[in-house]
């Protein structure tokens, strides 16, 4: 159990993650971003085909929590290296583990907001239909577990160059591998490997919760591959000394 | 049990001064080795002088004691904690301001300086004072509430010193704290190093000889990765030149003045000429020991007899000693 100095530490990296967040223009552009590709999303799912539920328009925001997730952590290390800050950050009375914790609840914190926006979505659905609120409750679930996922892998790779492009470019299509490893099954005959695929691919985890399904299986695969990128971001820290 | 006591009652004594300890530290980047075999240490309410050229290994040393890189082999201890095992204690007892300041551009001065002074642990009750302390310390408080990045390249040093001095650690580590500062601004800081340096220890990288004979008790020359020498600036100029030149210009017959000088201990050889500018003066030349006090006894010599118009004591200065001491390594280094 970490010593409740040790926790000072994880929230001091905590708030300045947030005050640096929100003085970046990069945070804003990917709310902004992320809020009007589900608009988009939400309006031509509803609207154009007139069905009360938020399956696709989860999907849609699912895809597009791929590509932006990884534009919101690619400073988190890489820009502590080209600032030189790092040199401060590794000399503090600072445990690597600390600084990774308190970099991802950031991150998650930054993700929570995004997604608590989107709820404005909600209102013309339920005032104008009748969706089943614990589907969406599911779907919101998977949702911030997914993103929580993708921002711990996005972390980890920010940890490994000092330019931040070269953070976002590898991250990019290793979660769009994730997402998309469950194809693979098609072409697959061994059972094995198939049920492999399966259960890497982000977006068939995904999928149950957004058809309302909350399996602890899934819960689990999320947090075990944000706790495995989370460890794997410390040992690098670690090993860099 | 009892050598367990024994032992431990030696580790507080030697903590109790010995702030900064190397013992034969050495660091490999692969299979290129950038610090060979290094020892040394600082004593609390010392400042010491760590002196180079550029790429000689001072940065490395640096990072090494802050914590930053660890050693491939040898010993630190920073206030009585192993670097390598008791990293976190003693990173609490550490203030490090890195080669090139360590700042968040784009927070302001004092959001940056709260963020490091909650990382260290300091009392929340206590931190808007420290924050104080600090500011005016290193003379920032036309620029707390700016972000950072518009800041000056001398405001900038000036808050990565005010990072370090937070929470006043026991142990001070500047990476050439003066570079880019103006004139006036160098000034300030090493009268604030000064300050700190009374009842910390100090140890500080520089290029600038004159920084060193100005605050430092003790100058550390290091080169190609080899610690050459460590003692005070005196020392290093005595210890450099067996003796020394001493000229005079006085009035006096020159054979009875000669035999006066040359029965003062110490001293080696006199050479006396008369001054081509004017018959009456004689210019003496003598070649003494290096050792404080001789022209002293030289100077009671001559005035008390004659008449002395002037006496200089020519020793060798610091960057005589330097370069003197970088490029005999470099002869060596070349042999070996």
């Amino acid at each position: 159990m970490p010593r409740a100095s040790q926790l000072n530490g994880v929230f001091a990296i905590y708030q300045k993650e947030l005050a640096t967040y929100f003085r970046s223009p990069i945070a804003y552009f990917v709310i902004a971003v992320f809020l009007l590709g589900t608009g988009y999303f939400f309006i031509y799912n509803i609207f154009l085909t007139g069905v009360g539920t938020m399956d696709e328009t989860f999907q849609n925001m699912g895809i597009l929590l791929l590509t932006l997730m990884p534009v919101m952590t690619m400073r988190l290390f890489s820009g502590e290296y080209s600032g030189r800050t790092m040199e401060l950050l590794m000399t503090l009375p600072l445990a690597p583990w600390q600084i990774v914790i308190g970099k991802f609840l950031g991150a998650v914190t930054m993700l929570l907001l995004m997604t608590a926006a989107t709820a404005i979505n909600l209102v013309p659905l339920y005032l104008f239909g009748n969706p089943d609120s614990s589907t969406i409750l599911s779907g919101y679930l998977g949702f911030i577990l997914l993103g929580m996922a993708c921002l711990a892998v996005g972390q980890f790779f920010s940890a490994l160059t000092q330019n931040q492009i070269v953070a976002a470019l590898i991250t990019i299509p290793v979660l769009l591998g994730f997402w998309f490893i469950g194809h693979l099954q098609s072409f697959q005959t061994a059972p094995h490997l198939r049920e492999l695929f399966g259960y890497l691919s982000f977006a068939l985890h995904f999928g149950d919760f957004i058809r309302g399904l909350v399996r602890s299986e899934a819960i689990v695969f999320y947090i075990v591959v944000s706790a495995v990128a989370l460890t794997l971001n410390t040992s690098y820290l670690k090993w860099q000394r | 049990m009892r050598g367990g006591f024994f032992l431990t009652s030696l580790f507080i004594v030697k903590s109790a001064s010995t702030a900064i300890d190397l013992q034969s530290v050495s660091k490999r980047y692969g299979s290129k080795n950038i610090i060979h075999d290094v020892s040394f240490s600082v004593q609390k309410g010392e400042i010491v002088g760590f002196l180079g050229p550029n790429g000689a290994g001072k940065t490395t040393t640096m990072r090494m004691i802050a914590g930053f890189t660890t050693a491939t082999s040898g010993r630190i201890t920073v206030a009585g904690y192993d670097m390598a095992t008791q990293n976190s204690d003693a990173a609490r007892s550490l203030g490090y301001l890195p080669e090139q300041p360590p700042l968040y551009d784009v927070l302001e001065v004092s959001a940056y300086l709260r963020f490091v002074a909650k990382v260290k642990g300091i009392a929340s009750a206590s931190i808007a004072a420290e924050l104080d302390r600090v500011i005016q310390a290193c003379r920032l408080e036309a620029v707390v509430t700016r972000e950072i990045y518009k800041l000056s390249k001398g405001y900038r040093q000036r808050v990565g010193l005010a990072q370090a001095l937070l929470g006043t650690p026991e142990v001070l580590l500047l990476d050439e704290p003066t570079a880019g500062l103006d004139p006036g601004q160098i000034q300030e800081t090493r009268e604030v190093i000064r300050a700190v340096g009374q009842d910390h220890a100090v140890l500080l990288s520089t290029h600038i000889l004159h920084e060193v004979t100005l605050i430092c008790q003790r100058v550390a020359i290091i080169n190609n990765g080899r610690l050459l020498a460590i003692d005070s600036p005196q020392g290093l100029q005595r210890a450099s030149e067996k003796t020394n030149r001493v000229s005079l210009l006085a009035t006096g017959p020159a054979a009875a003045m000669r035999e006066s000088i040359l029965s003062i201990d110490g001293v080696k050889s006199v050479n006396i000429r008369a001054s081509a500018n004017d018959v009456d003066l004689q210019e003496i030349e003598c070649q003494v020991d290096a050792e404080e006090g001789i022209e002293a006894s030289i100077a009671r010599a001559i005035a008390s007899r004659w008449a002395l118009h002037r006496l200089e004591r020519q020793q060798p200065t610091l960057e005589n000693v330097f370069l003197r001491y970088v490029s005999e390594n470099l002869h060596t280094g070349i042999a070996a």
